[in-house]
């Protein structure tokens, strides 16, 4: 990765693009921070428990590839490949906490948005990124290909639950919102980096990656951070009109009676 | 060429979301609800009365064997076939507005992921399946079919009704 250029001191293009990415990435790691400080200051931590888990995971990963790369430059190639493909597991947390966030005002349908995710994840990773992973003969095709197709399952989720927020008309407050806008800048330039990476040559796909995938980051936490900034309440909340809103003892009662009723009917 | 597909792909998405996102938040609250004021509701006598009218074959028969007027009969039986898909459409809309009830006590701690909200989340998609599939049933084979499967023998399913009832019955039994 971000290979120096050969002529010593003289700044080649490739040495000022490992400055650049160097650059963005201590930004991030500045970024990051700041949103778990924000994140305990404000109490976000304790609604958005999953996603912060990722936030201090990213920010430690980072912490721990810096000391990496510092201590020992020979190990820090495979180093960092093991934490980029670590991470992209990692990412399918941040989901599940948008899932949970969406539709946890709505008891009877708490848990629809992670089941979704569970289930896409699961059958995307069987029919679109197993087959990738084995077919592919190359190690660094088989990276940039597992990279891709996750992002795009990762994006294929993000839009099932958008699409499935909006039809029971799930309010999403500014917390919810920006960490879906920033998750989606994020999947957005993976999935174009990653694509790109796949199709030019390694030393230039590898550049790209280096600059590129830090910036994706940037982006992605400069929302978060400024979505996350204070707890913001949730619109439907704020909605529900007189006597609308029940407790969830009483929405399941109502469901299993409704059950009940088509099943006995049904039976006749 | 594919790498121009991802580029545009990923593209897509970011304005996709950006557009869903836009319309999410400027939506006014509730606006995607329907009027369901006279949907109806398995707490209503008069709504279970009626259901049992249309899905009865008594009258058809009686129509057709006792009465012999076979063409009265299927006229009958197409009537109930109509009532029949407006009633079940009528109980999903109802049962919608119940899955999209908001909860007004919210906990700071998120309960997502919980046993019971899985539980919850089985019922509710029972339910859909159930009313799809009698839908699909009715539409295709007429009120008087009886192709429904219970989903009794699953445990999970059993076990979350009878807890449920089980609150039930104790909650009555506590306001009494």
């Amino acid at each position: 990765m971000g290979e120096r250029g050969s002529c010593g001191a003289c700044p080649s293009r490739a040495g000022s693009m490992h400055i650049l990415g160097m650059v963005i990435s201590f930004c991030v790691f500045l970024l990051g921070g700041l949103l778990i400080l924000r994140g305990a200051a404000s109490k976000l931590i304790r609604l958005f428990p999953l996603f912060y888990s990722y936030i201090i995971y990213d920010f430690c990963g980072s912490l721990g590839m810096y000391l990496i790369y510092w201590r020992d430059p020979h190990l820090y190639p495979s180093a960092y490949w093991i934490y980029y493909l670590v991470s992209i597991l990692v990412e399918f947390a941040v989901l599940v906490e948008i899932s949970d966030q969406i539709f946890r005002i709505f008891p009877a349908i708490r848990n629809l948005g992670r089941a979704l995710t569970i289930v896409i994840s699961v059958a995307l990773g069987l029919v679109y990124i197993l087959p990738a992973i084995l077919g592919s003969t190359h190690r660094r095709q088989a990276l940039f290909d597992f990279a891709l197709r996750a992002s795009v399952t990762k994006a294929i989720i993000l839009v099932v639950l958008f699409y499935v927020a909006r039809h029971y008309g799930s309010e999403l407050g500014r917390n919810v919102a920006g960490l879906m806008f920033g998750f989606a800048i994020y999947l957005a330039i993976n999935i174009a980096i990653n694509a790109i990476g796949k199709a030019f040559k390694p030393a230039l796909g590898a550049n790209i990656l280096w600059v590129m995938s830090p910036l994706a980051s940037m982006l992605c936490l400069l929302v978060w951070t400024l979505s996350l900034w204070k707890l913001a309440p949730i619109p439907s909340v704020h909605t529900i009109a007189p006597g609308a809103g029940r407790d969830s003892e009483a929405v399941a009662l109502e469901l299993t009676r409704f059950n009940s009723e088509l099943t006995k009917l049904l039976h006749k | 060429m594919t790498t121009l597909i991802y580029a545009a792909i990923a593209i897509a998405f970011l304005l996709l979301i950006l557009v869903l996102l836009q319309k999410t938040r400027s939506r006014e609250p509730d606006a995607s609800m329907p009027d369901n004021r006279s949907a109806p509701n398995p707490g209503n006598g008069h709504w279970l009365d009626l259901s049992e009218r249309i899905f009865n074959p008594s009258d058809a028969r009686w129509l057709k064997e006792e009465l012999s007027f076979p063409k009265l009969a299927e006229a009958l039986i197409a009537e109930r076939k109509r009532l029949a898909i407006q009633w079940l459409e009528a109980l999903q809309v109802s049962f919608d507005e119940v899955a999209r009830t908001p909860e007004l006590t919210l906990s700071d701690a998120p309960e997502a992921g919980s046993d019971r909200s899985w539980q919850t989340l089985w019922l509710t998609l029972r339910f859909k399946f159930l009313v799809n599939y009698a839908l699909f049933v009715v539409r295709l084979f007429g009120p008087y079919h009886r192709l429904v499967p219970s989903f009794s023998w699953i445990p999970f399913s059993r076990r979350s009704e009878d807890r449920f009832r089980r609150t039930a019955m104790a909650n009555s039994r506590s306001s009494d």
